[in-house]
This record gives C-alpha cells, sequence and structure tokens, in this order.
C-alpha cells in the first residue's frame, strides 16, 4: 500500500471546529481540538477498533443512539458533543460498571499512580460507588509465566493483551475463558504464556492485572525517574524509556514508541534483560594480570598497563569492536589503531572481509529503505534470517504489514521460520543456498515474459482493490534490467544450486513482479565466509533487477550480527576503510585473519566489548590466537573464558543505560544512547577510556576529548555525510542521514551488476556417507542478557540440533535425543529437533549458544557435519 | 382467526420429506426463481412484498437483500435458526415439520443475491430438528436441488447445516457469524455490517428461519396475494408462539395485525378460570411488558407494537397473570441474561451481574426502596450503551416492569423484610446468645 498522503476534514466537537486527518476515529480526531475522550479498549496499534469498553461513548448529531468515538471515523461536518449531560451519564455509567468488579486495592498495585482506570474514573467516574454486592473473586496473583504475573480480579476484559497476542504476535495464547461476568483471560490448557513478546501486554494493560514479575512491589510511580534511550541488545534498536529508581537502578524497561523504529513493541530479551546490568558478576574495577593472576587495580595503573603493552606491540596490534561499540567508541579505536599504534588491522565484523567496493555499495542512500517502508511496500523478500531471533521488532513490522496492509512475504533461505505460514512464497535453499537464490531470482525478474500462471493469493481477499503504485514497469523506465542475460543454464541451474526448484524461483519473481516497491531484508550471513563477496554481488544484481535505486519506498536493510554494524562500518572500523567509509591508508586484516595471523605478525589484541570464542567463526582458531597473543586487552562487562584465560589487561564496559553517545540503525537513522544511570563501582565510559589511552599513545588531539558531545562533534566532522549533524538534531527521535543534504557526500559505488555478471555460484556440497550440511541460526534468547539476569535465565537456550524428520529417521534420532555434531575433530553436543519443512541432508545449529556453540565447527566454508546419537554417559 | 400460510400443511404426515412436500407444491417457487426469474427479479420480489424479518429487529428482507453488493466475490447467506429466546419456539416446529420450506427458502434468497455458499446454524439443543433438517438437506441435495449446476441453470449452491454449542448471544448476527467462523461467539462491532463485510469477511445475508420460509410464498403465489395479509406495515403471517399463564399454549399462525386479545384470549384461550391477565411480554423475553389494560386490544404488528413501547421482536407472546409474583420472574428472567452475556462490552457484563444481584436482595428482603431506585437506574445506564442488544434484551423488560409495578416490587421486599424479621424474633434466645458470642469473645 502506498505511503497515504493524509486529507483533511473539519468537523465541530463541543461547539468549536476541528480539522483532522480524514479516516482517523474520533478519539484521535478529537485530539486534534484539544478534546480528551476516555478510552479503555482503543490502541490502533492493536488494529481494528473492538469496541468492547463503551468508555468513549459520545453524541452525534443525527444519530439517536450514542456512539464509541474509537469506531466511528470523522466525517466532513460531522457535530460531536463529547459534554453533553447525557454523554455525562453514559460515562459515569461505564466507570461503575467497571468499577462493578474492580477491587480497588490500589494502595498495594503496582499500576497506582500511572493507572488509566484511576485517571478516568477520577476523570470522568461519578466520584462514588453504589455496588454493596460482592465482587468477583479469583486466586490472585498468578503466574501468566515466569515474566508476567496476572490479577484477573483487577482486570476489565478491555481485550488488549487477547488482541496483542492474536493480532500482533500472533502466538495465538491468550484468549479468552468462560463468559459474562465469569469471563477471564487465560491461556488453552493453562500453559504459561511464554513468547518471544509476550511483556507487551504489561505496557498495554491499562490497570494493574498483568504486571512485570521483574517490577512488581520495586518502586510506586513516584520513586522512579523515567529516562530515554536506546536498547542495544539487538539490531532492532528499539527506544526505550528506563525506570530509574535513585539515580542508580534500572527497575524495569517499557517502550518508547517510535513509529519509524518499534512501532512501540519490544521484544521479552530488551524489556527484562537490562537485569544483567546489575548482576553481581559484572566486571566493575579494572584488572591486570600479574604473576598469571588477574588482580584489581586503579585506572591509572590498567591504563599505564594497557598503554606500555600496546606500544611495545605497535603496528603489530589488531582490534576487534563488538557489536554493541558506539559510534564514537569506533571512532576513537579505529583513531587509536591507526594514529596511535599504526596499525590497519581493525575489525567489527566477525566472519571473513567485507570488500570496499561492497561496504561503500551497501551504504548508498538509494538502496537504503527505511523501517516504515515496510509497511508501505509491495512486497518484503527476507533473506537468509530469523527476524524473530535476530531482530525480533521486524518479525511484528512484518507481520504487522502482511495483516494490515495487504504487503506481500517472500521467504529465502533453508531454515523454516516463524514467517513461513503467512509468507506468499518461500524459496527454501539448502544451507548457503541464499546466494544461487537471490542470483535466480534475479535472473527471473528479467525474463520477458512473466511466469504463467503468477500465484493466486492465497490469503483470504484483502483489499484486493489497491493497485500497487510505482510497478517495476513504470520504473524501469529508469534503467532497465538487462533482460535476459544470466549466467550459464539459467534459472535452472541456479536454483538447483541453490538447492531449490525453478518454480519455486520464478513464481517468486512473477509475485515481486506484480507488486510494488520491494523491501529486502538480508541476514548479514548471506556476506560471510569465503562466498560472502558472491553473496552480496547475488543481493545487489537482485536490488539492480527490483529497480530499487529508481523506485521510492524500496531498498534493502541489512539484518546484522551486531547491534551497530552499520554505524561502525561508517565511522571506519573496517580494515581497509576509514571514516566515511574512505579508503585507509594501508588496508589491514579482517577478522578471520587476525585469528591466523596473531603469534606470528601480530601481538597485541585489544577486544572492545567483542567475545570472538562466543561470537566469531571457528573457535578452534580464536583459541589457538588468543593463546599466543602476546597481549590482549579487553574491554568487557562479565568474566568470560576469553578474559578469564587470555586477558592481560581487562578494563569494564558500561551498559547500556550508562552509555552516553550515538549507535546508527541498520537503515541508517543515527539515534542517542542517553546515560540514564550512574556508572556502578570504577566503571568509567568507555570513549573516556578510549581518549585516555590514546591520549598516552600519542594520538594527535586525544586528551582534547572532555565529554562524549565532543567525540560525536569530531566524529560527525569526520565522515562527510555524517557532516554538520548535531545531537540536537538526532534528538529523541533519531535521524537517517540519507535524508540529509551531507548524504550526497556518501562515497560513490560501482554500477550494480547485472546477473549476468554474477559468478556462478559453487556446485551444492554433495554430503557424503550420510553427512549432512552444515547450516547455522541465532536464538532470541542466547546471550549474556539471558544468562545474567535471573528472570530471563530459564530461557537461556542450549544448543538444538535441528534435523529433517526423513535424517531424523535415516540416522535413527528423534526430538528430545541428546546427539553429537562432529567435524573434522571438534564436535559440539545437543538435542535433536526433527523438523517439518527443513530441507534434507542439512542440519542447523545455533551460533552463541553457551554450550555446544555451532562457530566450533565453522571455517568460513561450506560444510559438511555428522550427527550421530551421543553414547549415554 | 388463524391465517394458515406457513403452517398450512403442518400435520401432513410425511411432510418432512421431499415426496410429501412436493407433492404439496413444494419447490415449485423454486423452480421458478431458477430457471424462469433472473437474480434481481427474485430480488425485487422480495422487496416489494416488504417482507419483514421475523428475527427479532422487523427490519425489511428485501432492503437488507439490497445492501449486498454486485459482483463476483463470494457471498454467503446465512439462516439463523438459533432460536434461544426465552418464549420462542416457532422456528422449531417450521423445521421440525416443514425444513423442505426452509431449504427452498434458502435456495431462493441465495439465488436472489448471488450467494453460492449458505449455512443454516441451529441450536445445538434442536438436536432432533438438526438431524430433521441435514436430511432434508440431503434430500435437496440427492434431488439436484443443490450442489452444481441446479436445474442446469449454472447455479451453484452449498447449504451446509451449523449446528451450536449452547450460546444465547450466536443469535446475534455477528456473534453468530464468529461462532461460524470458528472463534469464541462475540458479537462483532457494526459497521462494517455484514451485508459488506460479514462471514469471512464477504458479504453476508442473514435471516431468521420464519422469513427465509415466507421467502417462497412470496415467489409461489405472487406479490400481490402475498400483500393481501397484514397490516399497513407488516405484510404476511406470523407464527405466534403463546406461552406462560394460558391454557392452550402452543403455535399459532395469525395475519399480523390481528388482535393481541384474539390470538390470547381465542386462540391460546386465555388464562386460567378465575385469573386476569397483569402483563404480557409481546415478543419474548426480551421485550418491554405490556399490561393486560394496555395491551390486549392493540394490533399485532410491527409498528402498533413499537409504538406501545415494546416490540414484536419474533413474536412469542409471554402471558403472566395475576397470580405470578413479579420479582421471580424479574429474577429468573436476569438471571438468563447475565447466564449468556458474553462478556465482551461492560454495560451488559456488569449490568446484568449487578441487576442479578440486586433482585436477589428485593427477593430475599435485603433491599430498601431506595434499591429499587438504583436497579432503575443500572437498567437505564445498559440501555443504548451496549456493544449488542443483549444487555437491552434485559434492561428493557425488568425497566419496564420497574416502572409499570414499582408497588408490587416494593411490596414484595417489605413482606420478605418482614418475614425475615419475625424469623429472627422466633428463634430460641440461647441460639441468639450463642451467636452473639462469636463475635469479640
Amino acid at each position: 500500500m502506498p505511503r497515504p498522503t493524509p486529507n483533511f476534514v473539519t468537523f465541530e466537537i463541543d461547539g468549536r471546529d476541528v480539522t483532522a486527518p480524514e479516516g482517523s476515529m474520533l478519539v484521535d480526531g478529537a485530539k486534534y481540538g484539544d478534546v480528551e475522550i476516555p478510552v479503555f479498549c482503543y490502541e490502533p496499534k492493536l488494529g481494528q477498533p473492538v469496541g468492547a469498553c463503551r468508555m468513549c461513548l459520545v453524541e452525534i448529531e443525527g444519530i439517536p443512539k450514542l456512539q464509541t468515538a474509537c469506531s466511528t471515523p470523522v466525517r466532513d461536518g460531522m457535530v460531536v458533543i463529547t459534554g453533553s449531560q447525557r454523554v455525562k451519564q453514559a460515562q459515569n455509567a461505564i466507570v461503575e460498571f467497571l468499577l462493578v468488579n474492580h477491587p480497588l486495592d490500589c494502595p498495594v498495585c503496582d499500576k497506582g499512580g500511572e493507572c488509566p482506570l484511576q485517571d478516568i474514573a477520577y476523570g470522568w467516574g461519578a466520584g462514588r460507588s453504589r455496588f454493596i454486592e460482592p465482587k468477583r473473586h479469583f486466586e490472585k496473583p498468578l503466574e501468566l509465566s515466569p515474566l508476567i504475573a496476572i490479577d484477573r480480579e483487577r482486570c476489565i476484559l478491555c481485550f488488549r493483551c487477547v488482541r496483542f497476542s492474536q493480532e500482533i504476535s500472533e502466538d495465538y495464547q491468550l484468549t479468552f475463558l468462560e463468559r459474562a461476568d465469569s469471563t477471564y483471560v487465560g491461556t488453552h490448557h493453562g500453559h504459561p504464556y511464554v513468547a518471544p513478546f509476550s511483556g507487551n501486554i504489561v505496557d498495554l494493560c491499562p490497570v494493574g492485572a498483568l504486571t512485570s514479575s521483574a517490577y512488581r512491589f520495586r518502586a510506586r510511580p513516584w520513586d522512579i525517574e523515567n529516562a530515554g534511550s536506546i536498547c542495544t541488545i539487538c539490531p532492532s534498536q528499539c527506544n526505550v524509556t528506563f525506570s530509574v529508581r535513585d539515580d542508580m537502578k534500572v527497575l524495569r524497561v517499557f517502550a518508547r514508541d517510535n513509529a519509524e523504529v518499534d512501532d512501540g513493541w519490544l521484544c521479552d530479551r530488551g524489556r527484562y534483560g537490562f537485569q544483567a546490568i546489575h548482576s553481581p558478576e559484572r566486571i566493575t574495577r579494572p584488572k591486570v594480570k600479574e604473576g598469571g593472576t588477574l588482580r584489581e587495580v586503579s585506572w591509572d595503573s590498567a591504563l599505564a598497563a594497557a598503554a606500555e603493552g600496546l606500544r611495545k606491540a605497535g603496528a603489530g596490534t589488531a582490534a576487534l569492536a563488538g557489536g554493541e561499540t558506539s559510534n564514537e567508541e569506533g571512532f576513537l579505536l579505529q583513531r587509536l589503531m591507526r594514529e596511535g599504534l599504526g596499525s590497519p588491522h581493525v575489525d567489527s565484523r566477525a566472519s571473513g572481509p567485507i570488500e570496499r567496493e561492497h561496504a561503500r555499495a551497501l551504504a548508498r542512500p538509494e538502496l537504503a529503505a527505511m523501517v516504515s517502508d515496510i509497511d508501505h511496500a509491495g512486497a518484503v523478500v527476507v533473506v537468509d534470517s530469523e527476524l524473530q531471533d535476530e531482530s525480533p521488532i521486524l518479525d511484528l513490522r512484518v507481520r504487522k504489514a502482511i495483516r494490515r496492509l495487504g504487503v506481500k512475504v517472500i521467504v529465502v533461505g533453508g531454515r523454516p521460520g516463524a514467517l513461513d505460514p503467512p509468507a506468499d512464497a518461500i524459496v527454501r535453499t539448502i544451507p548457503g543456498g541464499a546466494e544461487a537464490a537471490l542470483g535466480g531470482l534475479a535472473a527471473a525478474l528479467g525474463e520477458v515474459e512473466p511466469a504463467d500462471g503468477a500465484p493466486a493469493d492465497r490469503r483470504a481477499p484483502r483489499d484486493s482493490s489497491q493497485t500497487p503504485v510505482g510497478g517495476l514497469d513504470e520504473r524501469q523506465h529508469g534503467e532497465p534490467a538487462r533482460q535476459g542475460e544470466s549466467v550459464e543454464g539459467g534459472i535452472d541451474d541456479l536454483s538447483r544450486r541453490a538447492g531449490t526448484s525453478a518454480e519455486s524461483v520464478r513464481n517468486a519473481a512473477a509475485i515481486l513482479r506484480a507488486a510494488g516497491p520491494v523491501v529486502v531484508l538480508w541476514g548479514e550471513r548471506l556476506s560471510h565466509g569465503a562466498r560472502g563477496g558472491a553473496g552480496v554481488n547475488a543481493l545487489l544484481a537482485l536490488a539492480r533487477a527490483l529497480g530499487i535505486p529508481e523506485t521510492e519506498g524500496a531498498g534493502l536493510i541489512e539484518v546484522p550480527a551486531g547491534t551497530n554494524a552499520r554505524g561502525l562500518r561508517e565511522v571506519g572500523c573496517l580494515p581497509g576503510l576509514g571514516p566515511g567509509l574512505a579508503d585507509a591508508p594501508s588496508a589491514g586484516r579482517a577478522a578471520t585473519e587476525m585469528a591466523s595471523a596473531l603469534g606470528d605478525e601480530l601481538s597485541a589484541l585489544i577486544l572492545l566489548g567483542a567475545d570472538p570464542l562466543r561470537t566469531h567463526p571457528d573457535r578452534a582458531a580464536w583459541t589457538r590466537a588468543l593463546d599466543a597473543a602476546g597481549f590482549v586487552v579487553a574491554f568487557s562487562d562479565f568474566p568470560t573464558e576469553a578474559l578469564t584465560e587470555h586477558a592481560d589487561v581487562i578494563l569494564p564496559l558500561e551498559s547500556y543505560a550508562e552509555r552516553e553517545g550515538t549507535i546508527t540503525h541498520p537503515d541508517g537513522r543515527l539515534q542517542r544512547l542517553r546515560q540514564a544511570i550512574g556508572h556502578p563501582g570504577d566503571v568509567r565510559p568507555v570513549w573516556s577510556v578510549l581518549a585516555e589511552l590514546s591520549a598516552r599513545l600519542g594520538v594527535p588531539g586525544a586528551e582534547g576529548f572532555l565529554t562524549s558531545p565532543m567525540v560525536s562533534r569530531a566524529l560527525f566532522d569526520a565522515v562527510p555525510f555524517y557532516a554538520g549533524l548535531t545531537l540536537e538534531e538526532i534528538g529523541g527521535k533519531g535521524k537517517r542521514w540519507q535524508e540529509r543534504s551531507a548524504a550526497a557526500a556518501a562515497p560513490a559505488a560501482p554500477e550494480l551488476p547485472a546477473p549476468g555478471d554474477l559468478d556462478a555460484p559453487p556446485e551444492p556440497l554433495e554430503p557424503e556417507n550420510g553427512d549432512l550440511r552444515l547450516g547455522t541460526a541465532r536464538s532470541l534468547w542466547s546471550g549474556r542478557e539471558t544468562e545474567h539476569s535471573p528472570i530471563l535465565r530459564f530461557l537461556a537456550p542450549g544448543q538444538r540440533v535441528e534435523l529433517s524428520a526423513e535424517d531424523g529417521v535415516r540416522l535413527g534420532v528423534a526430538s528430545g535425543d541428546e546427539v553429537t555434531v562432529a567435524r573434522n575433530g571438534s564436535s559440539v553436543r545437543g538435542v535433536a529437533a526433527l523438523r517439518d519443512g527443513l530441507p534434507p541432508a542439512s542440519v542447523y545449529l545455533y551460533e552463541g549458544t553457551a554450550e555446544g556453540n555451532a562457530t566450533e565447527l565453522l571455517n568460513g566454508e561450506a560444510t559438511t557435519v555428522r550427527v550421530h546419537k551421543a553414547a549415554a554417559e | 382467526m388463524t391465517t394458515m400460510r406457513l403452517l398450512k400443511d403442518i400435520d401432513e404426515p410425511g411432510l418432512a420429506t421431499r415426496e410429501v412436500y412436493e407433492r404439496l407444491g413444494g419447490y415449485a417457487a423454486m423452480r421458478r426463481a431458477v430457471t424462469e426469474m433472473e437474480p434481481d427479479e427474485v430480488l425485487s420480489q422480495i422487496s416489494e412484498s416488504d417482507v419483514r424479518g421475523r428475527g427479532g429487529a422487523g427490519f425489511a428482507m428485501g432492503k437488507k437483500a439490497g445492501f449486498i453488493p454486485k459482483g463476483d466475490m463470494d457471498k454467503y447467506l446465512v439462516c439463523n435458526a438459533d432460536e434461544s429466546e426465552p418464549g420462542a419456539f416457532k422456528d422449531r416446529v417450521l423445521i421440525q415439520r416443514n425444513p423442505h420450506l426452509l431449504v427452498e427458502g434458502c435456495i431462493i434468497g441465495a439465488r436472489a443475491i448471488g450467494a453460492n455458499k449458505a449455512f443454516i446454524y441451529i441450536r445445538g439443543e434442536y438436536e432432533l430438528q438438526g438431524d430433521i433438517l441435514e436430511a432434508a438437506v440431503a434430500e435437496a441435495y440427492a434431488a439436484g436441488y443443490l450442489g452444481r449446476d441446479i436445474l442446469d441453470q449454472g447455479f451453484d449452491l452449498d447449504l451446509v447445516v451449523h449446528r451450536g454449542a449452547g450460546a444465547y448471544i450466536c443469535g446475534e448476527e455477528t456473534g453468530l457469524l464468529d461462532s461460524l467462523e470458528g472463534k469464541r461467539g462475540n458479537p462483532r462491532l457494526k459497521p462494517p455490517f455484514p451485508a459488506n463485510a460479514g462471514l469471512y469477511q464477504g458479504p453476508t445475508l442473514i435471516n431468521n428461519v420464519e422469513t427465509l420460509c415466507n421467502v417462497p410464498l412470496v415467489i409461489g403465489m405472487g406479490v400481490e396475494e402475498y400483500r393481501k395479509v397484514g397490516s399497513e406495515q407488516s405484510k404476511g403471517t406470523k407464527v405466534v408462539s403463546v406461552s406462560g399463564n394460558v391454557q392452550r399454549p402452543g403455535n399459532y399462525e395469525v395475519a399480523l395485525g390481528t388482535t393481541i386479545r384474539e390470538i390470547v384470549y381465542d386462540l391460546a384461550g386465555g388464562p386460567l378460570e378465575g385469573r386476569e391477565i397483569k402483563c404480557f411480554f409481546p415478543g419474548g423475553s426480551s421485550a418491554p411488558v405490556l399490561t393486560g389494560d394496555e395491551g390486549l386490544d392493540l394490533a399485532y404488528d410491527f409498528e402498533t407494537m413499537a409504538q406501545a413501547g415494546s416490540m414484536l421482536g419474533s413474536g412469542s407472546i409471554i402471558v403472566v397473570d395475576d397470580a405470578q409474583p413479579l420479582v421471580p420472574l424479574a429474577l429468573r428472567l436476569a438471571q438468563f441474561y447475565r447466564h449468556e452475556s458474553c462478556g465482551k462490552c461492560t454495560p451488559c457484563r456488569e449490568g446484568t451481574n449487578w441487576t442479578v444481584k440486586m433482585l436477589e436482595r428485593v427477593d430475599s428482603g435485603e433491599a430498601t426502596p431506595m434499591d429499587l431506585e438504583l436497579l432503575q437506574q443500572v437498567q437505564t445506564n445498559i440501555e443504548g450503551n451496549c456493544l449488542c442488544v443483549l444487555g437491552d434484551a434485559m434492561a428493557m423488560p425488568i425497566g419496564s416492569m420497574l416502572v409499570k409495578f414499582r408497588s408490587e416490587f416494593e411490596e414484595h421486599a417489605e413482606r420478605a423484610r418482614m418475614r425475615n424479621d419475625a424469623a429472627l424474633v422466633e428463634q430460641p434466645a440461647v441460639e441468639l446468645a450463642a451467636a452473639a458470642q462469636v463475635g469479640p469473645a
């Protein structure tokens, strides 16, 4: 659906003329005239109004009965009365009815003081209760899940939580049970409501019926202050509010609605992962290894030790920036490396180099889509990424686009995912087959005649009247894709190499051809490993075939492995590219190459929030490299295996609630991190530590950085396409650099490849002796937030070995069996899960788990592994 | 007195079979509608006949069918056979004895709006009637009256009998649609109306059993003949279910506009010897009551009942005589509506529950005249403020009883209170003393 341009209508409300957007509901329209109409069940984010609470009844001239303002769109010339005796009586009546079964236990209720029911009862109620009968009783409070407590006595049955579960997260777990005044919210068979987005129902609840177990009885609203910032746990970069007590303790996290980023939703990891900030295991003081053991020391001696060690290694130093590193920290790190130590070896990617041209092409403004483009796209293609795990809020965004806006969705990848059921087409490949599949899609889009029998829309007719605007035919006037060209063997051959059928590729292409602007959400793993460059090429060829550069509202959005992947690339944390993606004075080594060079040409390593043993492929190589490294300086928040065994200096890392600076969303939106709490223990801001270290190592001007905004200023000056940006301009809602005039300074990139320019993808790996092709995935729940937040710990995943049912039978493995996955002497253990829809002869494992991490088996090449049932211990 | 149209052959043995039904002229109207008439013509005949909905609201069927958009989209006809209103049992007899009339009505109705899929949503408790209906539908399929290419006219229609699971609210048209879709049967917000976005979001015409049974008559006898019977704005006959304190309760078919006195006294035999009619519900338990004096000589049609401040509803007259105390009646009624409220909207969910609790106190002598005032106000607060009509369906009759028989409610409460007092006094002193000691020891 094209982005709507609002028309305005004028109507009268309480004697005043008000102009509001056409089609908006009266509740929203009234706000344009500063009239508040009370609501409980109305929440436009949840879809169509339900009209259940009846709180918003108003009088409309010409209609005899009172009408619900939540479901009546404003019309030109409409006359609305919200203050008449009749309306007042109805409002009083509804408040009185709502309180009939409400326990009024406000003094002991978490919601007291920030409760819509309280506010509305005071504002629109009669101020008395005439109900003297016994109220209904439920056992309370009950665990709806380990994260959420439910108090059914307080519930006013407004439908919000049930609608969320059924229409937003589409987990269909919550429902109403029983009827009349016995109605209550629950799950089928009383199962705990555990789902990736369950915590949102706490935000939605207009009373104290649903409360967060992490926040229950921790504070009253007047004990806390709210501070806005960004959640940096994953690349979704949701805007959040921290509720802070005594300036030092985060008590809860809730959504800070930004329609351009998160639509006001949060995943449970983002909502509850804050507990890790206050974990007793956190590193809060600098440590230096003396005589083989780490000892807490003063900052001065820690920095002196770090500076000395690094000075000694000089150009033999390498640095890894972790995904949560801010732009400012990344900028200072690369200056420290390049200007202080003369070393070009700095990388923010885990899995091998990316070509300069590719990095620049992917940063081009005309290839970038913004998150809200998903809503208005003709189609969305999801490539090699399970959004629910890797960028959960985008999963909700895509669901909304499908359900409410009729956007078509095509899933490309090997592992069955959460978006398969609502998808219009699935191109199921073998692990690593996405490159060939994208090449095939690009070639199929260039085919002259549309594929026969364009697939029928499998969903119920959802506003089929809308015709896509700016379809492919129109936009190809600019630069037509070279039609008919494709690699040898064409689509059939590419599909075979992808391990999929040509039919499914053509089918997907037909949908894309008929749709309007296309947004491609691509998982970073497409650019990983030996075929990473070819993967990016195929992606760029698809972008060209889709006419993305010429089409308004079309574009690519990366789903990176690291939260601030885009920002770190743009500020210069790539081995060959300095700030602004300009050529660095000399090319350095990428992370994978550092691993092999450590102990040889490289002797020291800086880990800035990076843990190569956890997140980088080829764990064996990194173990060797850390052993061989002469000197390791690590910024870290938790003691890990890499640190305790290998670090010479440990510098405590800030948590995201303590940080100040900026980060960049995968769609190019710079967002501000604002410090919400004070630093615990001896923790210092990372930017200031890096600045001081830089000063000690002689980086010119480093001692001049006295505040974080000064670093930001230097950074904005150093990146040509950020030029002139200020923190004020970024503000609370962020700013996409592509939308500023300085974007013209973005480095040029070569012409996008046509399908004919692509290298032939490799032949699919033929597993021998019953081996399986290895693919990897990430779990939403792996990571330190889960492991160090007591409330989330039950979700921390073990290794899960996903097989097709066919292979399960062949190998004698059933779901739940303990299995061993082995390759070349390395092996990991995990629990088998047989999954429908998984391509045969493939196995999927999680990367980044605490136990049985799949990185043990990865080396950047397509790989086969052997799976067998583990011997009983 | 009676005017037999729907119930004309109702006592014919074997009427539920297609053989007998066709022998008596059945399916002829359907043949005409399918083979000789264009869908628009069928629709305009229904419109011209002015047949009004027999399910409760009395909305003109032709007008409602006219709202269904033209075009090739999937359209649906749904027959509401979820007859659950206390006092209503007319659809039961029509389905049980003359199921093919309904099937024929569905075929003609579907033809008129261009629907290819029809559903009869029958209440689960009508087990026998559901079986009979299913057998009739099977016979119609076998005869080629349902299915593909009906009567070689290229008209397809599937008819499915769906059984409800025992909720009154599923007789509300949008609740019925949700239930039919497999969801919890909750009424939907209107608009959109079912004519635009009904079953599976497609255009849907929903009509009551008796309404659809009138359709073959309209087509069969012609509009002019059909309109000969009835009153100014209510054409045709009505099957009236008479129940309560009468000598001969049952279903009687009368021309609309017949006086209520004729129906209650001449047909149903009036109240038992020596009793007077105190009041009656003219349109099922949801209709505001009329006293015998104000209501008995009124014409029984949609417009007169509306003018009198009540409604014809489903056409079920429940008679209450002077030996019947009203408070237990009101309580029983409120209990029914509380039990059947779906719980979706606030005034109905909480109001029905509150009303029951107050009436229980009135009945047991724990209420004061002030409570009756509150009871009255709660009914006013429910009325017109709900999502669907279920809340009103309780508030209107109970509100009307409170207005018209306030003194009886007051006396009932007072008598019960005095009875309680007396019982307290009669208790042996020892027991009272023991009871007193339970307190602060």
